[in-house]
C-alpha cells in the first residue's frame, strides 16, 4: 500500500497517496463548521455557524478538530481501513516547536494506530519537488510567509525568517478596500476570497503601481446579484507583499527580506542560494507576482542576481500550490522503503520524542 | 528530577553581541539575534519628571521595584530581533543591556528573553528548565537578580547558571583547559580545572569584535570611504545598470546609524580580515614596510560601491595581539587614555597561566581552546600558537585547539550548554523552583558554583 502524504496548511489540506508526479488526490479546506450535537434538528434557526480553524498561521492549534479532520481524510478520503492503517508523512512549517511535533506523533500513533510516521520541513520538500537540495524557499501561504535558506537538505535556521502575514491578511485588506469603494454592498468573507483569487495581480513595479490610480474599473456580479466595481484594489493586494506598510506593518518587502536573510549565511553559499530560489504557496501564484519578484530581485545585488527555479516539465501544472506535498511524495518513496521512519515499535519503546531523533 | 527525554531544556547564551538560544541536545542554536534592543521613547508622560529618566540613565532602573519598572517600561517601546531592528524607525535608539560585560539594564534583558521564548522558539517558559550561560566573572548580585527574574516573571520550573569557560571546555570534551573567549565586547582568558573556573587567574581585556569593527570603520573613513547604512539609499530602475539614490531620513538617531554601519563593517571584517603569520622582528620597524606590499581584496558594499581593502586586512586583527597598534589608526587616538594597561592576547594567556598552580600549568599550555565570534577568523589559531611558542617557557608544549568549523567556534559556549543540559547525570543538579521558594535567591551560589 502506498504511504500517505498530508500537507496541512492554514487554508487547504492536501493529502493523497505518495505518487510524486501527480497532483494530490484530496485538496480540501481546513476550515470546519462545528455542528451542535442535538437529537432534534428541526429548528435550524438554533444553529450557530461556528467555524473552527484547526490550523492557525501554519501551526496546529485545535487538536480535537484536527483529529476529526484527519479521520475524514484518512478513512473516507484515502480509503484506509480501521485496523490496517499504513504509513504517513507529514509536513511541518518552519520553526515548529518541539512540543507540537511530539503531540502530532502521539496523536497519530495512539489515536490512529498508524504503522509508520515521518515528518519533514516544508522548505526542504518544496526544493525536492523542483529537483534541488540546496536553495532558498519563499513560501507564501495563507497564514504565514516562510523564507528559508536550505543547504544540502538542511534548513539554516539561524538565517530563516517567518512572518505572520499571508493570504488571510491580504483578504482582509481587500475587504476593507472594497468596502471603501463600494459602501452600499455587503460582501461575505468567502466571496472576497474568491474575488481575490480571481482578480488580484501585481503591478510591474512601484512606478506602475502609482499609475494605477486612474485604472479602469471593472464591474463584477456577486453570486447574490449585487454588483461591485473593482479598480485599483486588485493591485493594492499584490503590492502589499512588496510594501508591507500598506498592511500597516513595519517591515521590509519580501525581496528585501530574502536578500537580508541570505546575506546572513556565510558567503560561500550565497551564489548557490540566490540562483536557486523557489517560490511556492498559494499566494505566489498571483498574476504578475513572479515577474515583479524577479524585477525587484535584480535590483538588489549586482554580482549575483536571484534566479527563480522553473519546475521540471514532468511535474503537474500549478506546482506552486502544492510543491510541499509533491516533495513529500518524493521523500516518502525514499524514506519508507529504507525504514528510516519512526515505526510503532520505536514509538512504544521511546515515546513521542522519537520524532526528534528519527525525523529531521 | 527532570527526565532528559520528555522535557527539553532550553539553553540561552546572552553575549555582548549576539544572543543564542535553542533546545538542549541540538547541535546549534535555533535563534540567533543581536543582543541590542531598539527603543523608542513614548512621550505621553504624566509626570514630566520621569521623562528624563528614560533617555539613558541606568542606575535608577537597577534599583527600582517592579511597580516603577512597569511604569517606566510602558513609556518606551522596545524592538528586539534582527527583523525588528533591520527596519528603520524614527527616533529609535539602539541600546545594549550589557555594560563592560555585566548587566546594566534588566528591562532590556527581559525583553530579549521574551523575544527568544515567544517569537523565536515559540515555547512556554513554564514548561522548560533553563540553562543560562554567564560570564566567568559574574557577581553574586547579578546571579540573584537573574534567578529572581527567571523564577518570578517566567516561572521556569528549574534553572542553572553555568560559566562560559566551563561550557566551552565541555564542548570540546575536556575538564581542564585554558579558554580564550574572544567575543563581541571583550576577550576573556579563563583557566578551567576539573570543571571549575580558577577565578584568580581570569584575565580580560576590552578588545573584542566590536572594537575591531570600530577600528576598521575609522580606518576606512580616514581613506575617504563612507559606509552607507542600508536604509539610506534606494535602487532605481534603470535597464542594465544601477543607480542608487540617497534617501534621507532626518529623524534617524545616531545610534541607529552607527549600528547599521557596524553591521556592514563587521561583515567586511568577517570576510576579509585575517591575522598575519609573517615573522615580525620588532613592532616599531615593521609597521610601515610589512603593510605596504599587500594585495588588495575587493569587497562590494550593499550600495554597489566596490572598495579595495589592503593593509587593513592584516592590521585590524593584529590589534588583538598588539593593542598599541590601534593608536596608529586616525580617529582612535583616544584609545591610549581609555586603557593604558591593555595587553595583547599572548601576554594575557601567559599572565593567566602564571597565576595558576605550578602543577597544572603544563596541562593548561597543552590545551588552549579558542571560542567566540572573533576567534573564528582564519589563521588565528596558527598565529596564536606561533606567538605563544616564542613567549612560553622552553619545557612547555603549547597546543592551541579550535574546532575547524567556524560556526562551532562561534557557538561553542552554547553547544557546551546543550551538551551539559542533556546529560543524564546533570538532571539532579538543577536549581528548582521549590528550592528557590524555600531558600531564596541566594541559594544559587551554592547550587551553581
Amino acid at each position: 500500500m502506498e504511504a500517505a502524504v498530508v500537507d496541512a496548511g492554514s487554508k487547504l489540506l492536501k493529502a493523497g497517496p505518495a505518487i510524486p508526479d501527480q497532483a494530490p488526490s484530496m485538496i480540501l479546506p481546513t476550515q470546519m463548521k462545528r455542528m451542535v450535537e442535538d437529537g432534534s434538528m428541526n429548528d435550524s434557526t438554533l444553529y450557530e455557524d461556528i467555524t473552527v480553524d484547526p490550523i492557525v498561521r501554519g501551526f496546529i492549534r485545535d487538536w480535537d478538530a484536527m483529529e476529526d479532520l484527519l479521520h475524514h481524510v484518512l478513512y473516507t478520503g484515502l480509503g484506509w481501513e480501521m485496523g490496517n492503517e499504513g504509513q504517513i508523512l507529514f509536513t511541518d512549517p518552519l520553526a515548529t516547536p518541539k512540543a507540537v511535533r511530539e503531540q502530532l506523533v502521539q496523536l497519530m500513533f495512539e489515536t490512529f494506530n498508524i504503522s509508520g510516521f515521518y515528518a519533514s520541513e516544508q522548505a526542504v520538500l518544496s526544493l525536492y519537488a523542483v529537483g534541488r537540495i540546496s536553495g532558498c524557499t519563499v513560501d507564501i501561504g495563507h497564514g504565514k510567509i516562510d523564507i528559508a535558506p536550505v543547504i544540502e537538505g538542511a534548513v539554516h535556521h539561524i538565517a530563516s525568517r517567518r512572518f505572520e502575514i499571508g493570504g488571510i491578511d491580504l483578504t482582509k485588506l481587500l475587504a476593507e478596500e472594497l468596502r471603501k469603494s463600494n459602501p452600499q454592498v455587503n460582501i461575505s468573507m468567502c466571496d472576497i476570497e474568491k474575488i481575490k483569487e480571481q482578480f488580484s495581480c501585481c503591478a510591474e513595479d512601484e512606478l506602475a503601481y502609482e499609475k494605477t490610480q486612474n485604472h479602469v474599473t471593472e464591474k463584477h456580479i456577486l453570486p447574490d446579484g449585487q454588483v461591485i466595481t473593482i479598480g485599483r484594489e486588485r493591485y493594492t493586494v499584490g503590492e502589499a507583499l512588496f510594501q508591507p506598510s500598506i498592511l500597516g506593518l513595519e517591515a521590509h518587502g519580501i525581496v528585501e527580506q530574502l536578500v537580508r536573510s541570505i546575506s546572513t549565511v556565510s558567503s560561500d553559499n550565497h551564489r548557490q542560494l540566490l540562483e536557486n530560489t523557489v517560490l511556492c504557496g498559494g499566494t505566489a501564484s498571483m498574476t504578475g507576482f513572479e515577474d515583479r519578484f524577479q524585477k525587484e530581485a535584480g535590483l538588489c545585488s549586482s554580482a549575483v542576481r536571484p534566479a527563480l527555479v522553473k519546475p521540471p516539465e514532468y511535474m503537474p501544472e500549478n506546482l506552486t500550490m502544492y510543491s510541499a506535498w509533491v516533495g513529500g511524495a518524493i521523500l516518502a518513496k525514499v524514506v519508507f522503503p529504507q525504514n528510516q521512519h519512526a515505526t510503532k515499535a520505536d514509538y512504544d519503546e521511546t515515546g513521542p520524542s522519537i520524532v526528534h531523533k528519527k525525523c529531521f | 528530577m527532570y527526565g532528559g527525554d520528555e522535557v527539553s531544556a532550553i539553553v540561552i547564551d546572552l553575549g555582548s553581541h549576539t544572543c543564542k538560544a535553542g533546545y538542549a541536545g541540538e547541535d546549534s542554536p535555533k535563534a540567533v539575534f543581536p543582543s541590542v534592543v531598539g527603543s523608542i521613547d513614548q512621550m505621553e508622560v504624566d509626570e514630566p519628571a520621569n521623562a528624563d529618566k528614560n533617555s539613558g540613565s541606568v542606575e535608577s532602573k537597577n534599583n527600582s521595584k517592579s511597580l516603577d519598572s512597569e511604569k517606566i517600561k510602558g513609556r518606551r517601546k522596545l524592538y528586539v530581533g534582527s527583523q525588528a531592528l533591520g527596519y528603520r524607525r524614527d527616533n529609535m535608539e539602539v541600546l545594549s543591556p550589557l555594560k563592560d560585560g555585566i548587566v546594566a539594564d534588566w528591562d532590556l534583558v527581559d525583553s530579549i528573553w521574551d523575544h527568544a521564548f515567544r517569537e523565536c522558539l515559540l515555547i512556554d517558559p513554564k514548561e522548560h528548565p533553563m540553562l543560562l550561560a554567564e560570564p566567568s566573572s559574574n557577581t553574586q548580585q547579578q546571579r540573584e537578580r537573574t534567578a529572581e527574574l527567571m523564577f518570578e516573571k517566567y516561572k521556569v520550573p528549574a534553572l542553572f547558571l553555568a560559566k562560559n569557560a566551563v561550557l566551552t571546555s565541555f564542548a570540546s570534551g575536556r575538564a581542564t583547559s585554558l579558554v580564550v573567549d574572544s567575543g563581541g565586547g571583550s576577550t576573556t582568558v579563563a583557566p578551567v580545572h576539573d570543571g571549575y573556573v580558577l577565578q584568580k587567574a581570569v584575565a580580560s581585556s576590552p578588545i573584542g569584535g566590536e572594537f575591531l569593527t570600530d577600528c576598521l570603520m575609522k580606518s576606512l573613513e580616514s581613506k575617504g570611504i563612507m559606509i552607507k547604512p542600508r536604509y539610506s539609499f534606494k535602487r532605481k530602475n534603470r535597464p542594465g545598470e544601477f543607480q542608487t539614490v540617497d534617501v534621507d531620513f532626518p529623524n534617524t538617531t545616531e545610534s541607529y546609524k552607527l549600528y547599521s554601519q557596524r553591521v556592514i563593517a563587521s561583515d567586511i571584517k568577517e570576510c576579509v580580515c585575517e591575522p598575519q603569520i609573517l615573522h615580525m622582528m620588532s613592532f616599531g620597524h615593521v609597521l610601515k614596510s610589512a603593510y605596504s606590499n599587500i594585495p588588495m581584496t575587493p569587497y562590494e558594499l550593499p550600495d554597489g560601491q566596490t572598495i579595495e581593502i589592503g593593509a587593513d586586512r592584516f592590521k585590524v586583527p593584529d590589534i588583538l595581539f598588539n593593542p598599541s597598534l590601534a593608536q596608529t589608526i586616525p580617529g582612535m587616538e583616544n584609545f591610549a587614555e581609555i586603557a593604558p594597561s591593555v595587553r595583547g592576547l599572548p601576554q594575557m594567556v601567559i599572565e593567566s597561566i602564571n597565576k595558576c598552580d605550578v602543577d597544572i600549568r603544563r596541562e593548561l599550555f597543552s590545551s588552549i581552546l579558542l571560542a567566540g565570534g572573533t576567534a573564528s577568523m582564519q589563521q588565528l589559531k596558527e598565529r596564536l600558537e606561533k606567538d605563544l611558542l616564542e613567549e612560553s617557557p622552553q619545557a612547555a608544549r603549547v597546543k592551541v585547539l579550535a574546532s575547524g568549523n567556524a560556526t562551532e567556534r562561534r557557538f561553542s559556549v552554547w553547544i557546551g550548554g546543550s551538551i551539559l543540559a542533556s546529560l543524564g547525570s546533570f538532571q539532579q543538579m538543577w536549581f528548582s523552583k521549590s528550592e528557590y521558594e524555600e531558600h531564596g535567591a541566594s541559594y544559587i551560589q551554592r547550587k551553581c558554583p
